[in-house]
């Protein structure tokens, strides 16, 4: 059996590509590719602590997220439709009226 | 249940005259409020109490005290109830408010029925505040005062209303912060030998010394802290100076009938918190640091008056001998004698009959001048002889003369605050001399205002004022007089309720 | 049960203040039906406090004294004490209690002619006041406590200030007014000290002491016996005094409410200012009674002063200077109202001296006479007003004795007197005064300046006496009103008639001189009158406590009788002397300022020693700019501070809100690096590493 430390290791790594995705890119399709990258890292640590402790809960709980990631994408490109609509791109840093 | 048909009359009617058309809100308002004002004169007539209503040994009037809301072993009651304290403040906050107002009659020309029922809804707040015995009850009424008060002021206010009003809002909430920390924390001090809110306990407890230490803080520095918050967010309210800035503003934008609140009743529940709280509870506290309680006194009475004496708008004059009068109560409650402390509480009504008649005599004549600048007008005696003639009796009062209300309330305070602690000698001499520069702006003013040859500075005809304008005004300069010759109208049950917190041993008389 | 009339005793009170009511509502809503604008009522109720004021006095001279009070406010428990008000009538009261009734009851009538004649509007006004001070002033006489007449003290100030701006439609008498009532109330601020201090020492303000066990004993009483060291008295005592000096202190303390009432320096400016109310006023209040209010305070608690020899001294000293500098200022007045204000103030230092010196009878004595005649005086003056059309100048008047006779009779009767020229009233009142300063300070150096300058206040008198008299009587007309007065009628004339005999006769009460040289008994009247009464309050009484705590001591020149002799002689001479210079320079056809002569001095004098400047300068030069100081504090420094904490949190928020970009991704990163720095804060303190 695989150790639970590879998983986390590959966890953490996803998920630190999706940081870096986040911080770094500026074109919201990629930032919404990231997020599903942190949704999915989580998923892996949920799924293999679920397998570690033998108990299912953690798989259910990741069917969940799944459910929800792919509520998130459905709002996210309608945000990223209306983001262009409005200002003829898909750069996040365009779109900073909403403040004082 | 007396206390709770008043409170409920009192907030029924606000709700009525909020949805009572505009050209009848006035009279209607007036006319509901006549239902607590003969409410609290009955329960004056059959008030049958004796003893302070936070301490032991007392028995209460129109008490009634059940659990309201328990957890476990902790609960919030339901506890209301006069003693001879708060028996002739709620008798001078429907007093007050009725004929505050008949006097919002004349000033008052657009969306009557909210402001109406604001001021009946103000007044219920002010009969929670002086009847509650919970903690956590009275809070809620303490700040369900400002709510009504800041939307008078904030709508139907002066030029600068917003300013005034916020100021009023933040500079009292804030207060009321300081304070509610200071109380909560005493409470947290006392531990599992109090399970409620309720006053009476937690004044009891306090008193038989079982304060213990709050985390690292020991049982005396809490009580000094404590003391100081709270002495702090009240004396925002009171006003003492130095923070006392908020009350010239809010007057001064204030229209008449809430100026007559503000000043009347509003300042009281300053006083009366004080006086509940910092100096029924933490006496040793009070005690032992009197000199310097004293010398916030003095300093507002001697400050206050210098201000008043640099003012040449006449409500800022009266806005400004608020300060200076209150601070009379200060020096008199932190005397701990029988005078002292008594003539503090008569105080408090007397200032609050006396500084409403000012205000209300500023505000006749400012509604038929349309000014209040000193210097604006002259010689108004020969035009509205008998508001003149009030506004002059009213005066006297002010300056405290003999056989009017003012004079009994302050010769009282004197009397009791003489040799009461040490150096006290001086504070009372230097307070007393107070009433030379009252009558000193006074005087001035007057001379300046009222007579002299006819002249003002408005294109607005001046005649005498109309009858619900006069009215209050008489009813309340005969009020002043009544208690000025016969004090015992309400001097008898406070002595009766500030007897158990004189200590048996002390100076002074 | 107290005999009837002393059982009516309020009502000489209650009668006044009913004619006020009368007055002020009838006044008010149906003036109408208000008979000569109020004036009946009020000649009404004093006409019968007249004769109830005498019936009781008649009732005193049978020997009988009356005490009665009633608990104003009861102060619960034993550590604290009652408030009373109380009635005591004793010979000193109901003396004092004829003396106000009558010049009240005259100066209503003599209103009748002043203000009702001449077509005053505003009369309920005038007479509602006249009845309220009536009413105060005889309430302040009776009472029985010091509280009590402190009340009273302030509310007679109220009147004061009421009258003397009665024509309020004009500029200088509200100013007047406020003025009088300012200077006063800043005596009566130390008055209102030590009647506290009086309270927190003696547990009492009472003037007389109950009979039998635990009654209320009276303050001067237990004063007496703390000093003497008998008795269970007990007082606390401040400041760290012994009971001597304490009592001294409180003692001063009154003292600064009579300087402030009495008009005695440096309080005395407000009384001349006061004379722009209504003649009749000027006498009733600035003149007869309320001035009197002070001296006649310190006569009601003399047992208490009687302990203290420095007041005593002090009393003394104020009153000669007092009596000396209002005296020469009267001099070179133009008005003839200035005039009598200045002799009112210079004659109350007279009282005063005789009271420091230790002539309580002389005092009283020249009180009731100085009452008389100075009323009479004013009451003469306003006749001669009224004839002059409200002209005051005395420069334009000149000859109105042979067009207003009884006017003029009158008014040199109280000339005679108020000159001190033998056998008018002033003469044997003034004189005993300065005997008693003479005797007693021939052991006390100060007392004896004192006496110096009460001795030459006497030439000044005759001199303003009679330069007044001259120039408004004598000489040819000086104007054309003066050559055709006004006529004066019944009314006026009545009143002076009754007090022209008065100032004439009312010293044989008294004549101790004629006593002392001829040896007739008896016939110190006065003395015995005083004496009379409870022994704690007689003459008798205060005299043993002058010797035994004042150590006061007679001394003599020569004998007894060269000593009166002296004194008597060297004061009339002085008088006549005055009266005759100002006879002789102003008594002519066609008089000359003579005053003029002076030079700098009569500038001096007519600015009143700049008395009112420094003043004014006090209450417009000091503490206005210093309440203008404190505003400019206060608005700057303490409302800056509130309004400075209100801009820094808007400003802090205006800066902190800056975080907030909008842009996404710095969210983002805002996220991630507070999640590390967490982490690694939380790892930090966890011990992870």
């Amino acid at each position: 059996m695989v150790p639970i430390e590879y998983y986390l290791l590959l966890s953490a790594a996803i998920f630190s590509i999706g940081v870096f995705g986040i911080l770094t890119r500026r074109n919201a399709l990629l930032f919404l590719m990231s997020v599903e990258l942190l949704l999915n890292a989580a998923n892996i640590n949920l799924v293999a602590f679920s397998r570690f402790h033998g108990n299912l809960t953690g798989q259910t709980f990741s069917l969940f997220t799944l459910a929800l990631a792919a509520a998130e994408v459905a709002v996210g490109i309608g945000i990223i439709l209306v983001l262009y609509r409005n200002f003829k791109d898909v750069d996040v840093t365009e779109a900073a009226t909403m403040r004082w | 249940m007396w206390i709770e048909a008043l409170i409920a009359v009192t907030l029924a009617s606000a709700a009525a005259v909020f949805l009572a058309p505009n050209k009848v809100a006035g009279k209607l308002a007036f006319a509901l409020s006549l239902l607590p004002l003969v409410g609290s004169l009955w329960m004056y007539s059959t008030y049958e109490a004796s003893g302070n209503a936070l301490l032991a040994g007392s028995e209460l009037a129109f008490e009634t005290n059940f659990d309201w809301v328990v957890a476990g072993p902790y609960s919030l009651s339901w506890h209301v109830g006069l003693d001879g304290i708060s028996m002739p403040l709620i008798a001078l906050t429907t007093v007050l408010t009725s004929l505050a107002l008949l006097a919002s009659w004349t000033p008052i020309d657009e969306r009557q029925s909210q402001f109406y029922g604001l001021m009946l809804f103000l007044e219920a707040s002010l009969l929670g505040v002086f009847s509650a015995l919970d903690f956590f009850l009275w809070f809620v009424f303490w700040e369900m005062v400002l709510v009504p008060m800041y939307v008078l002021i904030g709508v139907w206010g002066g030029p600068r209303r917003k300013y005034a009003a916020i100021k009023m809002f933040v500079y009292t909430n804030i207060a009321s912060l300081v304070m509610f920390i200071g109380f909560i924390a005493l409470v947290f001090g006392l531990g599992d030998s109090v399970t409620s809110l309720d006053m009476p306990a937690i004044a009891q407890a306090l008193r038989a010394g079982e304060l213990g230490s709050l985390g690292p803080v020991g049982a005396g520095t809490l009580k000094v802290a404590a003391f100081v918050a709270m002495f702090a967010g009240f004396a925002v309210k009171v006003p003492v100076v130095p923070f006392h800035t908020w009350l010239p503003d809010a007057h001064v934008e204030a229209p008449t009938p809430v100026s007559i609140m503000l000043a009347g009743v509003l300042l009281k529940m300053g006083t009366y918190a004080l006086l509940r709280f910092n100096f029924t509870m933490l006496p040793e506290v009070a005690q032992n640091n009197a000199p310097i309680i004293a010398l916030f006194a003095v300093v507002s009475v001697i400050y206050g008056a210098m201000l008043a004496l640099a003012q040449s708008d006449l409500k800022r004059i009266v806005a400004y001998s608020s300060v200076s009068s209150m601070g009379y109560v200060i020096l008199g409650l932190v005397a701990y004698t029988l005078y002292g402390m008594g003539g503090a509480t008569f105080q408090m009504v007397a200032h609050g009959l006396i500084s409403g008649l000012m205000f209300m005599s500023v505000g006749v004549i400012y509604n038929t001048t349309h000014t209040r600048m000193v210097s604006d007008m002259s010689g108004l005696a020969s035009k509205m002889p008998i508001t003149v003639a009030v506004f002059v009796a009213g005066a006297f009062g002010y300056m405290g003369l003999p056989l009017m209300a003012g004079f009994a309330a302050e010769l009282f305070i004197f009397l009791g605050s003489f040799g009461a602690f040490a150096g006290s000698v001086w504070f009372t001499a230097a307070a007393m001399f107070g009433i030379v520069v009252v009558a000193g702006y006074l005087l001035f003013a007057m001379q300046r205002t009222l007579f002299g040859d006819f002249e003002v500075e408005t294109d607005y005809e001046v005649g005498p004022a109309a009858f619900h304008d006069v009215a209050p005004l008489v009813v309340l300069i005969l009020l002043v007089i009544l208690l000025g010759v016969d004090p015992s109208i309400f001097y008898d049950m406070i002595q009766n309720a500030v007897d158990p917190l004189v200590p048996a041993t002390g100076g002074g008389v | 049960m107290a005999p009837l009339p002393f059982e009516l005793t309020p009502a000489i009170a209650a009668l006044p203040f009913v004619s006020f009511l009368i007055a002020l509502f009838v006044g008010a809503f149906a003036p109408r039906l208000l008979p000569k604008g109020g004036a009946v009522p009020g000649i009404l109720a004093t006409g019968g406090s007249l004769l109830l004021s005498l019936w009781v006095m008649l009732t005193v001279s049978g020997g009988e004294t009356y005490h009665e009070y009633v608990t104003w406010v009861a102060g619960a428990g034993e550590a604290t004490f009652d408030l009373h008000l109380g009635v005591l009538v004793d010979p000193l009261s109901a003396m004092m209690l004829v003396i106000v009734s009558l010049v009240a009851f005259l100066v209503h009538i003599f209103s009748l002619g002043y203000m009702n004649d001449e077509g005053e509007t505003g009369l309920p006004r005038y007479y509602a006041g006249l009845g309220l001070f009536t009413a105060s002033m005889l309430s302040f006489v009776f009472a029985d406590n010091l509280l009590m007449a402190f009340m009273f003290f302030e509310l007679v100030g109220l009147c004061s200030w009421l009258l003397i701006g009665f024509w309020f439609r004009d500029d200088a008498p509200p100013s007047a007014a406020k003025k009088a009532f300012l200077v006063t109330r800043f005596g009566d601020y130390f008055f209102l000290v030590g009647l506290v201090g009086v309270f927190a020492t003696f547990g009492t303000s009472m003037f007389v002491g109950g009979e039998g066990e635990g009654a209320i004993q009276s303050f001067p009483h237990i004063a007496e016996q703390v000093l003497a060291g008998e008795g269970a008295a007990e007082v606390t005592t401040y400041l760290g005094l012994d009971p001597q000096a304490w009592f001294a202190v409180l003692g001063l303390l009154i003292l600064g409410g009579v300087v402030g009432k009495s008009a005695q320096f440096p309080l005395h400016t407000w009384l001349p200012d006061a004379m722009e109310g209504p003649t009749p006023v000027s006498a009733l209040i600035h003149a007869a009674t309320m001035v009197a209010a002070g001296v006649y305070l310190v006569a009601r608690i003399y047992g208490f002063y009687a302990l203290l020899p420095q007041v005593l001294a002090l009393i003394a000293f104020v009153g000669g200077f007092t009596a000396l500098f209002a005296a020469t200022m009267g001099v070179v007045k133009r008005e003839i109202k200035q005039v009598l204000a200045y002799s009112t103030i210079s004659q109350y230092g007279y009282m005063m001296l005789g009271l420091g010196a230790g002539g309580y009878v002389a005092a009283t004595f020249h009180l009731m006479t100085h009452a008389f005649f100075k009323a009479l005086l004013f009451l003469g003056a306003g006749s001669v007003i009224i004839a002059m059309h409200h002209n005051e100048d005395m420069w334009d008047m000149g000859g109105l004795k042979d067009r207003m006779p009884v006017t003029y009779y009158t008014f040199l009767s109280g000339s005679l007197a108020l000159a001190g020229i033998v056998p008018f009233a002033g003469f044997w009142s003034k004189d005993e005064i300065l005997y008693e300063a003479l005797v007693h300070g021939l052991n006390t150096p100060l007392l004896l300046a004192a006496y110096v300058m009460g001795l030459l206040a006497v030439f000044f008198t005759g001199f303003y006496t009679f330069r007044m008299v001259a120039l408004t009587f004598h000489g040819e007309p000086r104007s054309d009103t003066a050559r055709n007065p006004h006529d004066v009628r019944w009314n006026v004339k009545g009143p002076l008639a009754v007090l022209g005999i008065l100032a004439a006769v009312a010293g044989v009460v008294n004549m101790l001189p004629v006593q002392k040289v001829l040896g007739v008994k008896n016939i110190d009247f006065l003395h015995q009158w005083l004496d009379s009464g409870p022994e704690a309050l007689s003459a008798h009484h205060y005299g043993e406590l002058l010797h035994d705590f004042a150590h006061y001591s007679a001394g003599t020149i020569g004998s007894g009788v060269t000593t009166v002799l002296l004194g008597a002689g060297l004061s009339l001479a002085l008088a006549l002397a005055g009266a005759g210079l100002a006879w002789k320079l102003y008594a002519v056809p066609d008089p000359e300022e003579h005053t003029d002569k002076l030079g700098g001095a009569k500038t001096v004098l007519f600015n009143n020693y700049y008395q009112d400047e420094y003043q004014v300068w006090l209450a417009e030069g000091l503490t206005l700019p210093l309440a203008r100081a404190a505003d400019k504090f206060d608005q700057g420094v303490i409302d800056g501070v509130v309004n400075g904490v209100s801009s820094v949190s808007l400003f802090g928020g205006s800066r902190i809100r800056r975080v907030q970009t909008g842009v996404v991704s710095n969210y983002a990163f805002l996220l991630t690096a507070s999640f590390v720095v967490l982490l690694v804060v939380i790892g930090l303190v966890g011990g992870w590493f």
